[in-house]
C-alpha cells in the first residue's frame, strides 16, 4: 500500500521543505525528552540556537566544527558514490594528525612557516592516504570487505596515537600528561579572522568541496566511479579498471581525512594529545548522506551540523543539563533528517495516491 | 465468445517528454487471448502497468464487468482479479516456489500453513499442467519454469485476467509451445489473457483478437481470422516489412577468432564448457544454436574476458587473449552484445548519454584530458539515436525509463558503432519489434560484408537460418554439430539441440573447414 518510487530529479521546494520539516519533528521529539528532565525545552532550544548562531564568537565556533566535517565528508562522498563504504575516516584523521606532528616537532626551527605548513599539510594527507590505502588494496586485490577493515584500522590508529603519547612523543615537561609540547607559531595554521578560532582549514574545505564536485560531475574518473557504483558488472564489461579506481578514490578520501586531522591540531589544538576529536570521522558519514552525496550541498550540511554541535556543547556549559540530554536532542534531529532524506530521493505513494 | 470483462476507455498517460498512451480504448472478453502489438516504445508496457496499478493514468476509465474501478496499486489489481507477469521476473532466487507464492500475500497471518499452501500449488500446477514442485528453490529452475511459477503466483491469488508482457522473449521455441498449451488451458477455464509479443507468427497462432498501438495511439483492434501476418506488420510499423533478407555471397578473410579446447565453470561452479573448438574468419556470421543453459552465454563471456577459462585457449587475430581483462580484449577489436541488457550492458540509473558513451568516454573527442566533454557526448548520442532510430524522450533522464526494445537498440548501436573486427551478439533481436529486428539483421549482414567476424548466439532458429553462413549446435558444453548454411536442415538442427543426433562431420574436428 505504501510504495516508494525513485525520483528522477528533486524539486527545489522539496529540497528545502523536507529537511526543514524533519528538523522540526526532531526538535519536537527531542523537546518531549527534555521535558522529562524537568527543563523547559523552549529555553534549551533557545540556548542551543544562541549557542550556535547568537554571537560572532559562537558563530565562529560553529564554523570551527564545520571545517573538519566538510573536509572529511567530501572525501567520503567520492568513495560512497562508488559503493565503497569507508568508515575509517576516524583512523585516517588520526594518522594525518600524527604524520604532520612529526614535522611540527622536528622541523619548526629549520623551516620557514609557509614551507613547514606545506610540509605538514602534505604529511597529513600522506598519513591519511596511507591508512586508507591498506583497506583499499585489500578490497581491490583480495575483495576483503572494507567495512570491517576500515573500522578495525580505526582502533589501531587510536592505539598508535596512545603509544606515541605515552611513549616517545610525550613532552617531558607535561607533568606526566600525554601531550606534546605546544607547537611553535611556525607550525600553527594562520587564523583567517582575528579573535576567532577560524583558521586556514576553512579555505581547504571549500576548495576540496569544489574539486570533489568537479571530479564527480565533469571528469572521466568521476564517470568511472559512478558507473562502478551503479553497476559493477557493467563497469567490468566496459573495461573500467575497478581496482585502480578504488585505490585512487580511497587515497583522495583518506588524504582529505588526514588533512582534516592536520588542520585540527595545527589550527585549533596546537599540539598532539589523545583527545583530538576523531569522532568527526563518524559524524562526517552523516554529513555525506544528508547532503545526498553532493559535495556542494555538503558545505551547507556541515555548517548546520557544526551549529548543532557547537550549540549543544554550549548548553552543556551554560544550562547544566545532563550530557545525555544533549546527545538525545542531537540524535533525534539527526534521526529525522536521515529519515526525511528518503523522501527527497523517493516519491511516496499511499494506495496509489502520490503523497509527496 | 464471452462477455466483455475488462474495458479501458480513453486512457492517457504522459511521462516527461512523451505521451506514452494517448486516449486508448481497449476491451477484453471472457475466455479470449487478446494480443497487444506495437513497435518498441509504442506504449504497451505502460498500458499494462496501468491495469496492474503500477502507474495511475492521467485520464480515462477502467471498467471491470461493466463496473468502473479505480486501480491504484498492484495490490488492488490483485483484489480485482488482475495479475501481471512482467518481463523481468519478480522472484526471490534463494526462496522456494512456495515461499515466493505466499510472499506479499496479506491474509496469511503469522503462521504459515505450508502443507495447505503446497496442496493448493500442486492442485493449480496439475490443473494447468504447469509441472512445478512447490519446494524447489527458484535458482534451480529454468527460465521457462520460473515463468510458470509467476503464473502460479497470479492464479493462487485468484486472477481471472492474466497479463503477460513479452513472455516468449526469453523462452526457447519448445518452452513457448508449452506456454501456449497452458494459456489455451486457461482460457478454457474462462480466464482472459492479454498477451504481448513481437513475434508475429506466434501472435497469429495464439491470439483471438489483436490490438495494435503505434506511438502511443490506438491503430485498431482486429479479429485474428480476418487478417494476415503481412497486414499486421504493416499496421504496426506503417510500411511493408521484409521477412526475407538478400544476402551477398560470402567473402571470407583471414581467421579472426579461434577457440581451442575451451573449458569453464558457470556461476554455480559447475563445468559448463567441456572443450569447445571452432574458428571464425572475418566476413562470416557463425550462428551458434542451442537450448539455453548449454554454455553459450558462458562461452561469450569467456571470449570477452568477463569469465575465466579453466582450460583451453582463445585467439583473436592470431594473438592469444585467454583470460585477459575485458579492456585488453576490447582493444583487440571485440565488441559484445550481452544477453542481459540491464544487468550487464547498461547502467540503469545513469542517463542515456552516459550509457551511450560507455565504450568511448576514454577517447577523443569525448575525452578531453582528464575531463569528459559532455557536449561531444550528447552529440555522439544523438548520432546513435538517429542512426538506429532509438526512441529517447529525454537523453539526460535515467536510461531505465526507456522501453525494453529501445534499451536493446541502444546497446546494439553502441557496440556496432565501434566498428569491431569481432562482434559477439547474444540474442541481438530479443524484444525488438519486427521493423527493428529487420534493421538489426540487415545491419549484421552489412557488418559481415565489411569483413567483420560475427558470432551470433541465439535460440531463435529462424533468425540463425536467415543470416548465418554456418551454424554450429552447442549441447552440454560441446559443439555437437556444424553445418554450412546451404546444407542446414531445420529438423536436424532441432534434434541436435535436443542432444539426440550427432553430426558425423564432427568426428574429426579439423575436418570442419572454415
Ligand atoms: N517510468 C517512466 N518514466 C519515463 N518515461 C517512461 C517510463 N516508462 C515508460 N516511459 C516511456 O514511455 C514510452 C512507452 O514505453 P513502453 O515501455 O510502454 O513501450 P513498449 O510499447 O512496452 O515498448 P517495448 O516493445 O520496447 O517494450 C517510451 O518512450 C518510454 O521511454
Ligand atoms: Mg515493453
Amino acid at each position: 500500500m505504501l510504495k516508494f518510487e525513485k525520483r528522477e530529479n528533486i524539486p527545489l521546494h522539496l529540497r528545502i521543505l523536507i529537511p526543514l520539516i524533519s528538523i522540526l519533528l526532531g526538535v519536537l521529539i527531542g523537546g518531549i525528552a527534555v521535558m522529562f528532565s524537568q527543563v523547559n525545552p523552549l529555553t534549551v532550544y533557545k540556548a542551543i540556537f544562541i549557542g550556535a548562531f547568537g554571537s560572532t564568537y559562537v558563530f565562529s565556533e560553529t564554523i570551527v566544527v564545520a571545517i573538519p566535517l566538510l573536509l572529511i565528508s567530501v572525501g567520503l562522498i567520492l568513495v560512497f558514490k562508488m559503493n565503497y563504504w569507508n568508515i575509517g575516516a576516524y583512523g585516517q584523521y588520526i594518522m594525518g594528525a600524527i604524520f604532520c606532528t612529526y614535522f611540527a616537532l622536528n622541523s619548526a626551527e629549520t623551516m620557514s612557516r609557509p614551507i613547514l605548513l606545506m610540509m605538514m599539510c602534505i604529511a597529513g594527507m600522506v598519513g591519511g592516504a596511507l591508512w586508507a590505502l591498506i583497506p583499499a588494496a585489500l578490497k581491490a586485490y583480495w575483495k576483503v570487505n572494507e567495512v570491517i577493515t576500515t573500522l578495525l584500522l580505526n582502533y589501531i590508529a587510536l592505539y598508535i596515537l596512545k603509544f606515541l603519547m605515552y611513549g616517545p612523543w610525550r613532552n617531558p615537561r607535561s607533568f606526566g600528561f600525554p601531550l606534546t609540547k605546544i607547537f611553535d607559531l611556525n607550525a600553527q595554521l594562520p587564523k583567517l579572522i582575528s579573535h576567532t578560532r577560524i583558521h586556514l582549514g576553512l579555505i581547504f574545505g571549500i576548495i576540496a568541496a569544489i574539486i570533489i564536485w568537479i571530479i564527480i560531475k565533469k571528469t572521466k574518473f568521476g564517470y568511472e566511479i559512478r558507473v562502478i557504483g551503479e553497476n559493477e558488472i557493467a563497469a567490468r564489461y566496459a573495461g573500467i579498471n575497478i581496482a585502480k579506481n578504488i585505490i585512487l578514490a580511497m587515497i583522495i578520501s583518506g588524504g582529505l581525512a588526514g588533512l582534516a586531522g592536520m588542520a585540527q591540531i595545527s589550527g585549533i589544538i596546537h599540539m598532539l594529545q589523545i583527545e583530538i576529536n576523531p569522532d568527526y570521522g563518524y559524524t562526517a558519514i552523516i554529513v555525506a548522506w544528508l547532503s545526498g552525496l553532493n559535495a556542494l550541498t555538503a558545505m551547507i550540511v556541515s555548517f548546520f551540523l557544526g551549529g548543532l554541535f557547537a550549540g549543544a556543547s554550549q548548553i552543556q556549559i551554560t544550562m547544566k543539563v545532563p550530557i545525555g540530554i544533549v546527545g538525545l536532542i542531537e540524535s533525534s534531529i539527526l534521526f529525522f533528517l536521515l529519515g526525511g532524506a528518503i523522501l527527497t530521493n523517493y516519491k511516496l505513494y499511499y494506495k496509489g495516491r502520490k503523497i509527496i | 465468445m464471452g462477455a466483455i470483462v475488462l474495458q479501458v476507455k480513453n486512457i492517457s498517460k504522459h511521462f516527461p517528454g512523451v505521451l506514452a498512451n494517448d486516449h486508448i480504448n481497449f476491451d477484453l472478453r471472457k475466455g479470449e487471448i487478446h494480443t497487444l502489438l506495437g513497435e518498441n516504445g509504442a506504449g504497451k508496457t505502460t498500458l499494462m502497468n496501468i491495469l496492474d496499478g503500477i502507474y495511475y493514468p492521467d485520464e480515462g476509465e477502467i471498467y471491470l464487468n461493466g463496473k468502473k474501478v479505480d486501480i491504484r496499486s498492484p495490490f488492488e489489481a490483485t483484489k480485482n482479479g488482475i495479475g501481471m507477469i512482467h518481463q523481468h521476473f519478480m522472484l526471490v532466487d534463494t526462496l522456494t516456489v512456495l515461499e515466493n507464492v505466499v510472499l506479499g500475500l496479506e491474509s496469511q497471518g503469522f503462521y504459515l500453513n505450508k502443507k495447505k499452501i503446497a496442496e493448493r500449488i500442486k492442485e493449480i500446477s496439475q490443473n494447468y499442467n504447469l509441472n512445478i514442485n512447490p519446494y524447489a528453490k527458484i535458482w534451480q529452475l529454468s527460465v521457462g519454469e520460473q515463468q510458470r511459477v509467476e503464473i502460479i503466483k497470479t492464479l493462487f491469488r485468484g486472477a481471472k485476467i492474466l497479463i503477460m508482457d513479452e513472455p516468449t522473449a526469453v523462452l526457447t521455441p519448445q518452452e513457448a509451445d508449452t506456454l501456449f498449451k497452458i494459456l489455451r488451458r486457461m482460457i478454457k477455464e474462462d480466464k482472459s489473457i492479454i498477451f504481448i509479443s513481437h513475434k508475429l507468427d506466434e501472435v497469429m497462432k495464439i491470439s483471438d483478437r489483436i490490438t495494435v498501438l503505434r506511438k502511443g495511439k490506438l491503430v485498431g483492434t482486429v479479429d485474428k481470422k480476418e487478417i494476415k501476418q503481412k497486414e499486421l506488420a504493416k499496421m504496426m510499423v506503417g510500411r511493408e516489412v521484409l521477412f526475407r533478407l538478400d544476402r551477398n555471397p560470402i567473402r571470407r578473410k583471414g581467421e579472426v577468432l579461434k577457440i581451442e579446447d575451451l573449458e569453464t565453470h558457470n556461476d554455480k561452479g559447475i563445468i559448463i564448457l567441456r572443450g569447445i573448438n571452432f574458428s571464425l574468419p572475418g566476413g562470416e556470421i557463425f550462428g551458434l544454436a542451442g537450448v539455453s543453459g548449454n554454455g553459450q552465454t558462458e562461452l561469450a563471456e569467456v571470449i570477452v574476458g568477463l569469465r575465466r577459462a579453466i582450460a583451453g585457449k582463445v585467439y583473436i587475430k592470431g594473438e592469444e587473449v585467454t583470460n585477459l581483462c575485458p579492456k585488453a580484449i576490447t582493444k583487440e577489436g571485440t565488441n559484445y552484445i550481452p544477453p542481459d541488457r540491464l544487468k550487464v550492458g547498461l547502467v540503469p540509473n545513469l542517463s542515456t548519454v552516459e550509457n551511450a558513451i560507455l565504450r568511448r568516454y576514454d577517447r577523443e573527442p569525448i575525452s578531453r584530458g582528464i575531463f569528459l566533454n559532455y557536449e561531444e557526448a550528447a552529440k555522439y548520442t544523438r548520432e546513435l539515436i538517429k542512426q538506429f532510430n532509438i526512441m529517447v524522450p529525454r537523453e539526460n533522464a535515467p536510461v531505465k525509463f526507456l522501453s525494453g526494445g529501445n534499451l536493446q537498440k541502444l546497446i546494439l548501436a553502441r557496440e556496432i558503432r565501434e566498428e569491431p573486427a569481432l562482434l559477439i551478439a547474444v540474442h541481438p533481436s530479443r524484444g525488438l519489434d519486427v521493423g527493428a529486428t529487420e534493421f538489426v539483421r540487415k545491419k549484421l549482414l552489412e557488418e559481415r560484408d565489411q569483413g567483420v567476424a560475427i558470432l551470433l548466439i541465439s535460440e531463435d532458429l529462424e533468425e540463425l537460418l536467415m543470416i548465418s553462413d554456418r551454424i554450429g549446435v552447442i549441447y552440454e558444453g560441446k559443439i555437437v554439430g556444424m553445418v554450412d548454411i546451404d546444407d542446414a536442415n531445420i529438423n536436424e538442427i532441432g534434434l541436435m539441440m535436443a542432444g539426440v543426433h550427432k553430426n558425423p562431420l564432427l568426428k574429426g574436428e579439423e575436418n570442419v573447414k572454415v
